[in-house]
């Protein structure tokens, strides 16, 4: 059985891993080392969320503490389709070290719950719905600082920001769409403007705006650029900003963790 | 020739779609959209649809036409969509059917005339952009059309099909048959369905769920015996059972069960334009690159 009180026992050599795969990537070549030590990585702590989900007898989904045990799995493994697909060098550098962020507010801050979850989360739904969505978010993280890098050191970026969009997009809108077939099931409505359902919504029409301005305006990248970082704090909205946010209180189904 | 409208003049039409919606919203008040009910909803999907069509075989006389169905006209009506999104994701709402709390509207989002008309105004351009492409067929054009008319679909069914949807809670006590239920607005209705509560639990292992055992009967003398839980719904006749609440009061004790019955006739059009954006989702994964447009 393992609990909240193991993680370092798996985070730590698996953030040894993607740190020396991140190192050895900014170096360049040793690419099968690369490869080797994030996969290993991904496989140290994808043993931890493996085995938390047996113990808790649920998927480790329902807390924020939980999701981000995913998010901290999902940024290197993007980080690494990203390094596999284009080559970025310094690509695993800023996945290990967000994922690093992610591990730390958890070591630090573990949200401990109980095994009983509420009956309408017991769907099998419920799984792809957040993993799918987790895995957007990781990936537009990963687009969203590439923007920022680029606005700051003015390295060409497009191509790449384009197509993490475009990927993250399509995975958005599925978790999306698997929410409203997972909401017309459960409660009978595919979708009730409920403040996260608003601020998806609001979030998936900015990213889709991105990807039509791309289209219609591709020498324009400033603005883009700009764009691509709104978008990715109107997700932070949606992903957690609504808890904190004074008209969404006491209104949302999504927020389950009371 | 002229320069051709862009993004300024595009903006500007949503400008003044908000200030119509404005204007309708001072005459005529927030909408109504119980008065969509059938066959209101269907009379307005076949304008929608003729419009589409008419816009579309006109678009070589008019450059307003033909500029409908371009992204410099579409990208202000997704932004003015996703403003007033936003909107509506920082005012506080009150519940739905109820009038809105403050002067203009927008506390009563769904029913504001500026944020529907945004709405509609996109779901048009988005209707014109895909008949330009229905009728080339090409493989490329395949993704493109999963997503766009899958949007529309979805969309024009949800939207327009909301008020023929009807949601009821029965409630029933253990051993007897009701055939009644109420609505939002707490108004009795005479069902062609009943139910009849055999039993209702609470079972703790090994998950905690809440069901009930039922008989239902229609008019027609049909029955069907079966149990409802939470996740599970029975489908009877168009119908789908939800369990819904119980005596909370008693706990496992209770002899109550709340039922939520739902009728959604316009279901299987949406589910049809959902299936499809998932498609076009698939599509864009696959193909990254993007294979739509060039």
């Amino acid at each position: 059985m393992v609990d909240w009180t193991d993680l370092w026992m798996f985070a730590l050599p698996a953030l040894l891993c993607w740190l020396a795969a991140a190192l050895l990537s900014l170096r360049g070549g040793w690419q099968k080392s690369v490869y080797g030590l994030t996969i290993g990585g991904l496989f140290i702590f994808g043993t931890y969320i493996a085995l938390m989900w047996h113990s808790l007898e649920r998927p480790p989904l329902r807390t924020m503490g939980e999701t981000r045990l995913w998010y901290s799995f999902f940024l290197p493994l993007v980080g690494l389709i990203t390094y596999i697909r284009w080559h970025y060098r310094w690509i695993l550098s800023f996945s290990t070290m967000l994922s690093g962020v992610f591990i730390c507010i958890n070591l630090l801050k573990p949200e401990i719950h109980d095994k009983v979850m509420m009956p309408a989360l017991q769907s099998p739904w419920f799984a792809p719905h957040v993993i799918i969505y987790m895995f957007a978010y990781a990936i537009m993280g990963a687009a969203a600082l590439m923007a920022l890098w680029q606005l700051c050191r003015k390295q060409d970026q497009m191509s790449a920001i384009d197509n993490l969009t475009r990927v993250g997009l399509s995975f958005i809108t599925v978790g999306m769409l698997f929410g409203a077939l997972w909401a017309k099931e459960a409660w009978g409505t595919y979708w009730s403007w409920d403040p996260k359902e608003t601020w998806a919504a609001a979030t998936w029409l900015c990213y889709l705006i991105y990807v039509h301005l791309r289209r219609s305006h591709p020498a324009t990248i400033r603005p883009a650029l700009l764009w691509q970082v709104l978008c990715f704090l109107c997700l932070q909205m949606c992903w957690w900003g609504i808890n904190y946010l004074p008209s969404a209180q006491g209104m949302s189904i999504h927020t389950y963790s009371s | 020739m002229r320069k051709s409208w862009g993004l300024t003049e595009g903006s500007l039409v949503c400008c003044g779609w908000i200030a119509v919606g404005m204007l309708l919203q001072l005459l005529t008040g927030p909408i109504r959209w119980d008065m969509l009910a059938w066959p209101v909803n269907a009379v307005i999907l076949s304008a929608l649809l003729f419009g589409i069509v008419l816009i579309h075989l006109c678009r070589s006389r008019f450059r307003l036409f033909r500029w409908m169905a371009t992204l410099q006209a579409g990208i202000p009506a997704m932004v003015t969509c996703a403003m007033m999104t936003i909107l509506l994701g920082v005012t506080r709402q009150v519940p739905s059917g109820h009038v809105p709390a403050d002067p203009i509207g927008i506390t009563a989002m769904l029913s504001f005339w500026p944020f529907v008309l945004s709405y509609v105004w996109l779901m048009l351009l988005v209707g014109m952009v895909c008949m330009t492409r229905l009728f080339r067929p090409a493989w490329r054009n395949i993704p493109f059309l999963l997503n766009h008319l899958g949007i529309f679909i979805a969309l024009v069914a949800g939207t327009l099909g909301n008020a023929d949807m009807q949601s009821l809670r029965m409630m029933v006590q253990e051993g007897k048959t009701e055939w009644r239920a109420v609505d939002a607005r707490h108004r009795a209705h005479q069902l062609p369905i009943s139910i009849e509560l055999h039993d209702f639990a609470i079972e703790e292992s090994p998950k905690l769920s809440f069901l009930s055992d039922v008989t239902v009967h229609t008019k027609s003398g049909f029955t069907m015996r079966d149990t409802i839980r939470v996740n599970k719904p029975m489908s009877v006749h168009g119908w789908k059972i939800y369990q819904y609440s119980y005596d909370e009061s008693k706990g496992s004790m209770s002899d109550i069960s709340v039922f939520e019955l739902v009728r959604d006739p316009w279901l299987p059009y949406v589910y049809l334009g959902i299936f499809m954006m998932l498609a076009g989702a698939l599509t864009m994964f696959v193909w990254p690159a993007g294979i739509s447009g060039k």
